[in-house]
């Protein structure tokens, strides 16, 4: 079924993880981070919190979907009853922050987004540092090596300081689906540069027969990441050293007048109003040659009842910017609520969801990209492998040059609505620097306020 | 007796009872009373406290005074946000309050199947806010859409509807019409319905036109009604939320975005508590002000009816 | 026919030419026309929008998202109401709204009706503005304060908190409502039975109530269908096991895809309930209104 590591080499992939991320040098100076053999504290046992309940609160997602599907099996396996909900992204990131500012959350395990809300669940303390768990070999399950997680993913898992506040589930890095057969038809091949890009789109763009150049997100707040990965192209950042915004340089300028260009000008009617789904469902029409969004969207592209282009699309890695080629990240994990009276069964739990068994499953179902390298291995070897070999290359390859698509700050909400408006503005003709600089002046104080809090 | 003492013996008894009348009145309003004191006057405390701090949700809070309401004042996205509300309340009170005074005039008429028309013209009003501002957004679709198949139908070009920052508020109030009218109708219809006949009966006999009699006698003996619905339509307007939200969340960009959609973003988007509850403050001094006017309007047509 | 008749035409009684049956026929026949085809204006919109949504869930993914768009559904499919109730526990949002709006609406009565009936006869129009105040204050202000009481009062996520929470909603409407009836309401029968002894809480329960059914019952209506309706409550202060059925109809916005065909099943299962209530009761409604329901409110 899935190899069990042996125990002295969870204990190497264990200190490993322990010193992965920023904080390596930090964390090999911190005392108390003790790794402990096996035998010395008694075996690992799944069943050691038997007949105790956990509450687990989900987002409404194929990844949240399947895991709920599964709950039954760790249940059978551990003797814990799950207790678990799933609702939609805003909703639940709403509901986490007032019930964890309550001081009571009603939940044990969380799923978080790093993108939005590592920093502010850090700053507060809102989660349970994982550093005595993983080093508590009783605790941890023989198949837990972290050598098996990707870099990416253990980055957003442990904090500058060392502390480890989370599990990482899956990553999104950012692609191009392209529709094969509208380029084929005006013989252009995929773009490898930004420069090629732009120049298909403007050769695909055929308002005549409904057909859009580029698609992408529009909507204000949604639509910052897509301006992000052509900034992380031109080689620009979100804040420097000092902790000043650099988001009025020339490479943020320049970049947002691509995504005006691109969207603006090559872009469908009212693309300023489109968010993920508006842009998926238009792509799954065939009526957009490109489009750039995170690689967790596949799964209704192959679907026949769903998609008018199946067989016809192309997973295209970001192309290479000026600077560099680098592909926009985001990603999810699972945390534990310090406040939770019950962090033995969910720590088995964040276990559990991040095995092998249940990121394989995440593969085959093409519901998300893991964060375990082993189960891309596994899921091509399995017949029930249902995503294209293109997609899982694709998500390869993005993983190894991915870096943040937003910055790591606390009012990641409020910038990406400050910078959305002024992107959103772009499209409806607003010059791409003013709007710029008038969102970085605007956005500063709330940045500088936020970090001396 | 004399009068007086007839009066005096009449009049004391008498005031007392009222009085005592008057209590026991009294006496039937304080369950009410109670139950708006507790679920409502606690939280406008705690809003009202929370207003002098400076306050975002994991942060400490920091005693600032009047400096939310000074910050709001110079803040343009808040005084675009009042411009937004006003235009939308604007357009959402007048169009429904036409629309629903004629539809009340023709369904005061007798004709087959009124019952049945009227019931199905009730319906938008009570369809669930959220469930038809979805369905409204999937007919907005400047693609997919079916108002631009119609508009297509009639050989006109495609709209952006809710995609174009200069049409998103006229396609929210296409919604709020939808939804509302039948509200106006109703009341209105009410006051139809209590129409005296003597003016109607020698008004013709005196050779009035149809136009005529709906100019000089319906409309001012109607006005009342229609100024209610006016005040409820108006407070309704103002407080839009669940619409705006679902359809086009405040854009494209901050086009819709009208005092409530921006109340909702700093309270639970940006956590923001001391700056979202001087909001409030705002919010509930303009929606008084309005209510307060229209209330005078309609003592006035009151007493001229 | 007699002069009224002819007057009630707005035609005049003098002139006797044989051409004037036939323009009085046509004209009437023209305005005749010209009537249904407003009623048509009138009422299309409305029931259009329902079939349409109609329509949208009765079709697969495919022929939803096609263009020009399909109205009859070929073949109509089952399959998103069937999504809709497998993905989703509606028997219980569907309970839960039930109850609270239930709830709600019953102790708005309770409170409500004396009230109204207290306001009236004191012609305290002061204590009405306090209570529409009720009604002016944007939804969205109460609801930090309210969850960290219930929160203190550890009944976060329960249907009790709802319910308290409705009564924002159902009080003031039915407050009004019953004030501007009775208001309407003649006080001699009252007088009457105040002179012959009785108390005043006798006198609401034995004369005025009884006369004030239509208005009760458009209370009731108003005040249970702008409670069920509610979304922004049930969508922050309501957990697993407590959510009504509009805020759960918004988590039926999946991740992947914004479906569609799912999403006007799940709208029609949430908006069904209150639209047939409407269609049944609306005769009681419009009574109620036009009894002078609302004249002096």
């Amino acid at each position: 079924m899935h190899d069990q590591t042996p125990p002295e080499m969870a204990d190497a992939s264990r200190r490993r993880l322990l010193q992965a991320g920023a904080g390596a040098a930090a964390l090999s100076l911190l005392p108390g981070v003790a790794i402990r053999s096996a035998d010395a504290q008694g075996a690992f046992d799944w069943k050691r919190f038997k007949g105790q309940k956990i509450e687990v609160f989900l987002v409404k997602s194929p990844r949240g979907d399947l895991l709920t599907k599964y709950h039954k099996e760790f249940e059978d396996m551990t003797g814990i009853e799950v207790g678990s909900e799933m609702i939609p992204e805003q909703q639940q990131r709403q509901k986490a922050v007032i019930e964890f500012n309550s001081g009571n959350p009603s939940f044990d395990v969380i799923a978080l987004s790093y993108h939005v809300q590592k920093r502010q669940f850090a700053k507060n303390n809102w989660l349970t540092d994982l550093r005595p768990y993983i080093s508590d070999a009783s605790m941890a399950s023989p198949e837990l090596d972290f050598a098996d997680f990707a870099k990416g993913g253990l980055n957003y898992a442990v904090e500058p300081d060392g502390r480890v506040m989370s599990l990482p589930m899956n990553l999104d890095p950012w692609v191009v689906y392209y529709n094969k057969e509208l380029f084929a038809a005006k013989g252009i091949a995929y773009p490898k540069t930004f420069a090629e890009m732009i120049d298909a789109a403007a050769k695909l763009n055929d308002p005549g027969k409904g057909v859009s150049g580029f698609v992408g997100r529009g909507l204000k707040n949604a639509n910052v990441p897509v301006w992000t990965s052509f900034l992380l192209g031109y080689g620009g950042g979100f804040i420097d050293a000092k902790g000043k915004l650099t988001t009025d340089t020339p490479e943020a300028i320049e970049a947002a007048k691509m995504y005006q260009t691109l969207l603006g000008k090559y872009g469908p009617q009212g693309v300023a109003g489109y968010n993920w789904n508006e842009s998926q469902t238009l792509f799954l029409q065939g009526k957009a040659a490109m489009w750039l969004d995170g690689i967790g969207f596949a799964q209704p592209l192959e679907d026949p009842t769903k998609s008018r282009i199946v067989g016809k699309v192309g997973y295209g890695v970001m192309p290479t910017g000026p600077k560099q080629q680098v592909s926009a990240l985001f990603g999810d994990g699972e945390g534990i609520a310090s406040n939770s009276k019950k962090k033995g069964p969910a720590w088995y739990y964040l276990q559990w969801a991040s095995n092998k068994s249940n990121q394989t499953r995440m593969l085959q179902a093409a519901a998300g990209a893991p964060v375990r390298n082993s189960a891309y291995a596994a899921a091509q070897q399995s017949s029930d492998f249902k995503a294209p070999k293109e997609w899982v290359d694709c998500m390869l390859k993005s993983a190894a040059i991915a870096q943040p698509g937003l910055p790591v700050i606390s009012p990641v909400t409020e910038f990406r609505d400050v910078f959305g408006v002024a992107l959103t503005n772009m499209l409806n003709g607003a010059d791409p620097a003013a709007e710029l600089r008038k969102a970085t002046a605007d956005f500063q104080p709330v940045l500088d306020k936020s970090e001396k809090a | 007796m004399t009068t007086s003492a007839v009066t005096t013996a009449l009049t004391v008894p008498r005031a007392a009872f009222l009085r005592r009348r008057r209590r026991s009145y009294r006496l039937l309003t304080v369950p009410a009373l109670i139950v708006v004191a507790g679920v409502i006057v606690f939280p406008w405390l705690f809003t009202l406290y929370m207003s002098a701090f400076d306050w975002k949700i994991g942060e400490a809070a920091r005693f600032v005074g009047l400096a939310n309401y000074t910050g709001l004042a110079t803040n343009q996205r808040f005084i675009e946000a009042i411009v937004h509300t006003f235009y939308f309340t604007l357009l959402a009170v007048v169009f429904p309050l036409l629309l629903g005074t004629a539809a009340a005039l023709i369904f005061h008429r007798e004709f087959r199947g009124r019952g049945f028309l009227r019931a199905i013209f009730t319906l938008p009003m009570m369809a669930t806010p959220v469930a038809v501002a979805l369905v409204w957004t999937m007919m907005f679709h400047p693609q997919q859409g079916v108002l631009n198949y119609l508009l297509s139908l009639v050989g006109l070009p495609p709209s952006l509807w809710v995609y174009s920052p200069t049409w998103v508020i006229p396609s929210l109030v296409i919604v709020e019409v939808w939804h509302w009218t039948p509200l106006v109708m109703l009341i209105v219809l009410g006051g139809l319905a209590a129409l005296p006949t003597e003016p109607y009966e020698s008004a013709r006999l005196d050779g009035a036109s149809e136009w005529q009699l709906l100019r000089y006698i319906t409309l001012p003996l109607i006005m009342p009604f229609i100024v209610v619905a006016a005040v409820i339509r108006t407070i309704d307007a103002v407080k839009a939320f669940d619409t705006i939200y679902v359809i086009s969340s405040g854009g494209p960009g901050t086009a819709s975005e009208t005092i409530n959609l921006y109340l909702y973003l700093q309270a639970f988007a940006f956590y923001n508590i001391g700056n979202a509850s001087a909001v409030v403050v705002v919010f509930f001094a303009i929606i008084v002000a309005l209510a307060l006017l229209l209330l005078h309007v309609r003592q006035r047509a009151r007493w001229s009816a | 026919m007699t002069m009224s008749a002819l007057a009630r035409d707005g035609v005049r009684t003098a002139g006797t030419s044989a051409r004037r049956p036939l323009r009085i026929t046509l004209r009437r026949f023209a305005r005749r026309v010209a009537f249904w085809f407003a009623v048509a204006v009138i009422v299309s919109p409305a029931i259009l929008v329902f079939l349409w949504m109609l329509s949208l869930s009765l079709k697969n993914e495919l022929a939803n998202l096609t263009y020009p768009p399909v109205f009859i559904p070929d073949p109509p499919t089952f399959a998103n109401y069937i999504q809709v109730f497998s993905q989703n526990a509606m028997g219980l949002y569907f309970r839960n709204s039930l109850v609270v709006s239930g709830c709600a609406t019953l102790l708005a009565l309770i409170v409500g009706i004396p009230a109204g009936y207290g306001i009236a006869r004191l012609q305290a129009s002061r204590t009405l503005v306090l209570i529409l105040i009720a009604r002016m204050t944007p939804a969205l202000s109460f609801l930090i304060p309210l969850f960290t009481v219930f929160q203190f009062l550890g009944l976060n996520n329960t249907l009790t908190a709802l319910v308290i929470t409705h009564l924002v909603i159902t009080v003031p409407i039915v407050v009004y409502v019953m004030a501007g009836y009775f208001e309407t309401l003649p006080r001699e029968l009252e007088e009457a039975a105040l002179i012959d002894g009785g108390s005043i809480i006798s006198t609401l329960r034995y004369v005025a109530l009884p006369l004030a059914r239509p208005g009760i019952v458009v209370a009731t209506i108003l005040a249970f269908i702008f409670s069920w309706n509610n979304f922004v409550f049930g969508a922050v202060l309501a957990g697993r096991a407590t959510r009504t059925l509009p805020a759960a109809v918004y988590n039926v916005l999946t991740f992947e895809q914004l479906a569609w065909g799912p999403l006007a099943a799940a709208a029609i299962v949430v908006t069904l309930p209150v639209l047939l209530l409407t269609i049944f009761i609306q005769k009681e409604i419009v009574a109620g209104l036009t009894h002078g329901g609302v004249k002096g409110a």
